[in-house]
Parts: structure tokens; C-alpha cells; sequence
């Protein structure tokens, strides 16, 4: 099916995605998204000459994008199942591939932060912060949650992977004073 | 009757409503798409100027970032050459061989700041062919730049150690400095009669008569002796004439002294081996008075933290690898100008 429009069906009729059956075009959609997303991202971040050029260079984007939004589909999965929600994680993968469209406002916003008139970062968190609602929003599509359960399911992953980061910070603080004493 | 078309007419009424909603999303995606592909082609020319932008940028030195807002000032650059010297198989950084001293000589001589090198020097010495390796950094350097080299002694600077700081202009040790030790030395364990007494033979097959010299499994031949004999022969003549050029001592007043003893620093400066007495600042203020900078002199150290904190995991990690201990295995005998005695 065309994934303009699977994305027409699914901004028309977002119920269809908790349907019984999986709307048509959907994994194809999502893996686009995936692709248009990290390509918006990519050349945003090739403007501020944070990346290294070349096709290697935009896989390895690639690959870091899927493996991480598969992790976070599956710790969100987990979380909802542990908590007694009942969905879809494949259908919640693909989902978050459709919210990464909204990505590709970054290639404007990049343009804008290129000409002086917006800080690259702020551009980067508005583009981020747009996914996050919009995983928001799917979430509650998928699993029957409110709005908070869902707002903290999408931020679950980023703040167990933070706790993991600063764990082997202060670890790594100790071990180095341990080693000069 | 009446009231059945009205029910079947309600959802024919309704029917183009999502159908037009439909449409309209299915426009605005499409508008959307073509702004997209537009900005992607404007995003690709930006790119393109950020990454001409870059190329015609001058490569900044780290050295320069390093040095911003600090005050140029003449200085002396320290190289500390400690421990045995060899040539390092090793890629990590801080285990510096003796390619990465002659780097890094070659980077202080290079350096418009230094105006004078200092090499610290702790060390027994250490293999041939290293040894001369950071022997002929220092007098290439020398020659290219006309900067004063200063060797200074702490505790040992035997055999190699001295090899090195004889290319200085000026050598620096303590009275109680352990130096000299002018010689070379081949040692082969011979482990015949242990293998023996457990019932092991090694047997070796060879293209020539002296192709396993040095074999730690049997006896040495006369003929082998007689030439690894001629061989440190030849590099103990290596030995004494780098001493008598960088000493300026004729060879037959180097060799009296050249037979393998090791002299305190205070009976070496009595040889003429060694200059004056004095510890490390003394050293850098000789320098600093032969680059013409004057006494205490500005110090340019190896600034590696990074390396320095590698070094120290690396050293505290060392027990658990296997590496220490296949290093340990697997040496094999080399000719050395080092002293075995610490």
C-alpha cells in the first residue's frame, strides 16, 4: 500500500491502529519513517558538520536509530506489560517509525540555525520534543493508559538509561580515586 | 414506511464527509512531501558550503589551543627517559619505546618555544639497537637545530642510559648516581640439563650451521661464541666511539674506562663522564644558562594526563592479563647495552 496513504488513514482514523487487525502498510510506513527521520536527522547534523559525510556514516545513523527505538519500543512494551496493559510491541515499533516523520522538520530548522537565526540546539530539542508528544499521543493509542502512564512510559527508557550512565559515572569516579590512593 | 429512506439516507449523507477529510489529509501530506524533497535540496547545498567552508579552514593546532591564553615564554623541554629501554611492541601510548622518546625529542626540538632539552634519565640501559635509536634522534636534532641537550642522572644511568646522554652537551648526575657500565652483553640461559632431567629434546632443524645461535637448549659452540664475541665486539666499539665524540676524549682514554664497571657519579665526573653535580633543578638551570634563558627556567612537560591515567589502570590491570606473562616467556636474548646489576 502507498504509505501516503497508510499515513492518511492513520491521521484520519488513529483507532485503526488498535484494531483488530494491523492497518494495512503499516510496517512499510514505519520503516519509512524510520528512514525519512534519520535522514532529516543526518543532514541536520551534517549542517552543523557533527557527523562525518558518506553512506557508512548515515547507516551507522541508521542502525544506531532503529536498534535504539527498538529497545525503547521493548522496555515501553515490557513496562505496559508488567503493569497489566495489554497491546501491540511490533505495532508500537512501527508507530514510533511514523512519529520520526515529524523529524523532517529538522531539515528547515537546521536551514534556519545555518542562517544565524536559531540555535542548533534549540531546533534539535524542538524536533524531539515534537516525537515525544507525538509518541505520547500513539502510545495512547496502542495501550488503554492515561495520558501520565503514557507521558512516563515514553520517558521510561531515557531515564533508565540516564540512572545507567550516571551509575558508571560515579563508579567510574570512585574506582579512579581508588586507583590514586 | 416513510421513515425508511430517512434512516438509510442519514449514512448516504455522511459518507463524503471522511471522504473529503481523506482528501484533504492526503493534499497536505503531498504538499508536505514536496517541501520536504525542497528543503532536502537546499539542506544538500548548505552542507555543501558548511563542508567547503571546512576544507578551506586552517587546521588548528592543539598545541595552539593549548597554549590560549597562556604567556609565550622561553622554556626548557623535559623528556624522561626511565626504566629499561626497548623498543615497544606495544600500541598504547603510554608505554613509550624508543621511538616514542625520538618523537617526542623530535617535537620539543621542533618546538620555537624549548629552547633546551633536558632528558631525564633513570634508566640500566636497554637494547642495541633502541638505544641508538633515541642516540641518533638527539644528534639529529642537535645538528638541525643547535639546541642544548642536558642529561640529567637520578638514581641509574648506566650502560644505555650513558649511551644516550653522551650525545648532550652537558651531563648532570648526583654524587651517588649509579653510572657508567660502558659495554654489551649477550646472555643465553642454558636449560640442557634441566631438559634433560625431565626428558625433553628439542630438535632443530637448520638452513645453516649458526641458525639456532643463542638456543637456550644446548651448549654454545666455540664457533658461535667466537662470533657473537666479534658481534659485541663491534657494538662495544659503537659504544666507546659515540662516548669519545660526545665526550671528546681520544678512544684509548675511553676504553681503560669502557671495560663494563660502574662508577658513582662523583668518581665519574673525576673521569670526565660526567660534567657537574647537582639534582634535577640544578640540571634545568645549567640548561636554561646554555639556551641563554637564564636560571629557572620556564618547564615543558609531558602534558598527557589521559595517558598518564591509562598508564596507572593499565599497571594496576597488568596481574590479570596474560600479557605480562607471555612477555615474560617469550623473551628472547638480544644484545643489550644495560647493566643487570638493580
Amino acid at each position: 500500500m502507498d504509505p501516503l496513504k497508510t499515513l492518511t488513514a492513520l491521521i484520519d482514523r488513529p483507532e485503526s491502529l488498535s484494531g483488530a487487525d494491523r492497518p494495512e502498510g503499516l510496517g512499510r510506513t514505519g520503516m519509512l519513517g524510520y528512514a525519512v527521520g534519520t535522514l532529516s536527522l543526518f543532514a541536520f547534523m551534517r549542517m552543523q558538520s557533527a557527523v562525518p559525510p558518506g553512506v557508512f556514516s548515515f547507516l551507522a545513523v541508521l542502525l544506531f536509530v532503529l536498534a535504539a527505538n527498538f529497545f525503547f519500543a521493548g522496555i515501553i512494551h515490557l513496562f505496559m506489560d508488567l503493569t497489566g496493559v495489554q497491546g501491540s510491541a511490533s505495532r508500537l515499533f512501527l508507530a514510533f517509525g511514523c512519529s520520526d516523520l515529524l523529524l523532517a522538520l529538522l531539515l528547515p530548522l537546521g536551514l534556519l540555525a545555518r542562517g544565524g537565526l536559531l540555535n542548533a540546539f534549540v531546533g534539535l530539542c524542538l524536533g524531539f520534543l515534537l516525537v515525544i508528544c507525538a509518541r505520547v499521543a500513539l502510545v495512547r493509542r496502542l495501550y488503554p493508559v492515561s495520558k501520565n502512564k503514557a507521558l512516563l512510559s515514553v520517558w521510561l527508557p531515557y531515564f533508565g538509561l540516564s540512572a545507567v550512565f550516571f551509575s558508571a559515572f560515579i563508579y567510574g569516579l570512585a574506582w579512579s580515586i581508588w586507583l590514586l590512593m | 414506511m416513510e421513515e425508511q429512506p430517512k434512516t438509510e439516507a442519514a449514512p448516504a449523507a455522511e459518507q463524503p464527509k471522511p471522504a473529503q477529510r481523506g482528501g484533504g489529509t492526503a493534499a497536505w501530506l503531498k504538499a508536505l512531501v514536496v517541501l520536504y524533497a525542497l528543503a532536502l535540496v537546499a539542506a544538500g547545498i548548505a552542507i555543501g558550503k558548511a563542508d567547503i567552508a571546512r576544507k578551506n579552514r586552517k587546521d588548528m593546532d592543539i598545541s595552539e589551543l593549548s597554549s590560549i591564553g597562556k604567556k609565550k615564554k622561553p622554556a626548557v623541554g623535559v623528556v624522561e627517559i626511565y626504566g629499561a629501554i626497548s623498543q615497544g611492541a606495544s600500541s598504547r601510548s603510554w608505554e613509550r619505546g624508543s621511538g616514542q622518546i625520538a618523537k617526542r625529542i623530535q617535537a620539543l626540538s621542533e618546538d620555537k618555544d624549548v629552547k633546551a632539552i633536558l632528558l631525564d634519565i633513570n634508566s640500566p640501559g636497554g637494547s642495541v639497537g633502541s638505544v641508538q635509536e633515541i642516540y641518533s634522534e638527539i644528534k639529529r636534532a642537535k645538528a638541525a637545530t643547535k639546541k642544548p641537550f642536558v642529561a640529567r642522572f637520578g638514581e641509574v644511568s648506566a650502560s644505555g642510559g650513558y649511551y644516550v646522554a653522551s650525545a648532550c652537551d652537558l651531563i648532570v648526575a648526583q654524587p651517588g648516581t649509579i653510572t657508567g657500565s660502558i659495554g654489551v652483553i649477550f646472555s643465553v640461559s642454558n636449560f640442557d640439563g634441566l631438559m634433560k632431567k625431565v626428558g625433553v629434546k628439542n630438535e632443530a632443524i637448520k638452513s645453516g650451521k649458526f641458525k639456532d645461535i643463542g638456543s637456550p637448549t644446548r651448549e654454545m659452540t666455540a664457533d658461535e661464541r667466537k662470533l657473537l664475541q666479534g658481534l659485541i665486539d663491534d657494538s662495544y666499539e659503537q659504544f666507546v666511539a659515540a662516548v669519545a665524540e660526545g665526550r671528546r676524549m681520544p678512544v684509548e682514554k675511553v676504553k681503560p674506562l669502557a671495560d663494563g664497571r660502574i662508577y658513582s657519579g662523583r668518581q665519574a665526573r673525576e673521569l670526565g663522564l660526567v660534567d657537574r653535580m647537582g639534582d634535577l633543578q640544578d640540571a634545568l638551570d645549567a640548561a636554561g644558562e646554555l639556551a641563554g634563558i637564564g636560571h629557572n627556567p620556564r618547564v615543558v612537560r609531558e602534558s598527557a594526563p589521559f595517558d598518564q591515567l591509562m598508564s596507572l589502570v593499565d599497571s594496576k590491570l597488568q596481574p590479570f592479563g596474560p600479557a605480562s606473562m607471555a612477555q615474560k616467556i617469550e623473551a628472547a636474548p638480544s644484545l643489550e647495552y644495560r647493566w643487570y646489576g638493580n
